[in-house]
């Protein structure tokens, strides 16, 4: 199968790294595609309970690393949409307990049998996102309009080029339409022309996030809102289809109300 | 301080943000510190004023890049008369 390997990375933690894996696996499985997301994110494990997975898990890809389970044990189906299969971290363990060459050739064994295989980084840059990215086609870097995460951002994609995995690809989260109006946050087009990279997806700040999570239900799965869409996008464009990249309005109900977004 | 218009509608703090990002990622990415490009400023201001009539405080030193390549701008007005009399004589 011609799968592709796609590592969503940032430098910086807590900018939407495990929510945005979620919803783009969530969104190709539902666009028919046959899709792992793995949690790379050893230690600090958090796909499961952001998928709603967290009482399935019963083998992860440490056991399947140290031989204790066949890889095919390890997945755990989400039936919610179609072919989505999660291969969760160790949560008692550390980044060093995978070798990159242990992970590539893990997620090589799943190459045969998945069109896309998603691995959600862990914050920094050290060995757990060299880990990371060493099996990645490609490599996604996820930003927040402020200053810490696009410096973050720059050096990650420094790093990516280093790796010979770049160029990497931007989607920015968390945008808010109404402030970048003002003028009071950086755009989409100031973070391209400061990082001079190409962005494949702008997620807005969406209430919905958070109560989504709190469920265990990525908002792709049942959601119209604003945050749902742009997750949608992506997953299209990463099949191949060209959806233009358009700026969300953020999701907040009074901002819709007055129409300031 | 504030303008009316800024208190108005708010100070426009994503120019700061990008002017800044700007700056801080030229030396970041050609890992001179803006303490150490200080340090090379200071170098080059004294190495061309042994030698010529120059006024430190009219020099402009910048790092600058442009689709992906880093250059050291240097610009040096010079004063009419050419050499400082005083100190080339120490040089050789
Ligand atoms: N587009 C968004 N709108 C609102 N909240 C978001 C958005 N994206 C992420 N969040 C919230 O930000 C926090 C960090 O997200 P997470 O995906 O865990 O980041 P990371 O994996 O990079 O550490 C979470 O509380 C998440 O719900
Ligand atoms: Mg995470």
């Amino acid at each position: 199968m011609d799968s592709v390997v796609i590592t969503i990375t940032s430098g910086k933690g807590g900018v939407g790294k495990t929510t945005t894996t979620a919803n783009i696996g969530t969104a190709l499985a539902l666009l028919g595609k046959k899709v792992v997301i793995a949690d790379a994110d050893i230690g600090l494990r958090n796909l499961d309970i952001v998928l709603g997975l967290e009482n399935r898990i019963v083998y992860d890809s440490v056991d399947f690393i140290e031989g204790r389970c066949k890889l095919r044990q390890a997945l755990i189906r989400d039936k919610r949409a179609g072919e989505l299969y999660l291969l969760p971290a160790a949560q008692t363990r550390d980044k060093t307990a995978i070798k990159p060459q242990q992970m590539v050739d893990m997620i090589n064994e799943l190459r045969d049998e998945f069109h896309y295989i998603l691995i959600d980084s862990p914050a920094g840059i050290e060995q757990g996102f060299q880990t990371a990215i060493a099996p990645a086609d490609r490599v996604i870097v996820i930003i927040n309009p402020e200053v810490s995460s696009v410096r973050d951002a720059d050096r990650v994609i420094g790093l990516v080029e280093a790796h010979q995995k770049g160029p990497a690809m931007l989607i920015v989260n968390r945008i808010d339409s109404a402030r970048v109006k003002k003028k009071d946050m950086l755009s989409v087009e100031d973070i391209t022309e400061i990082l001079s990279s190409q962005v494949i997806g702008i997620v807005p700040e969406d209430e919905e996030i958070l109560s989504s999570t709190n469920r265990g239900q990525p908002v792709v799965l049942n959601s119209k809102g604003s945050a749902a869409q742009a997750y949608r996008d992506i997953a299209r464009r990463i099949v191949g289809e060209s959806v233009p990249l358009t700026m969300p309005s953020t999701g907040s109900f009074w901002q819709k109300l007055f129409g300031r977004a | 301080m504030s303008s009316f218009r800024e208190l108005l509608f708010g100070k426009k703090s994503a120019e700061d943000a990008k002017s800044r990002l700007q700056f801080v990622l030229i030396h970041d990415r050609a890992e001179i510190s803006p303490g150490l490009f200080e340090e090379i400023r200071n170098d080059i201001i004294m190495a061309i004023s042994n030698r010529l009539n120059i006024d430190p405080s009219y020099i402009s030193i910048n790092m600058d890049e442009e689709s992906g390549e880093r250059r050291l701008l240097v610009d040096v007005p010079l004063k009419n008369s050419r050499r400082p009399t005083a100190t080339r004589s120490t040089n050789n």
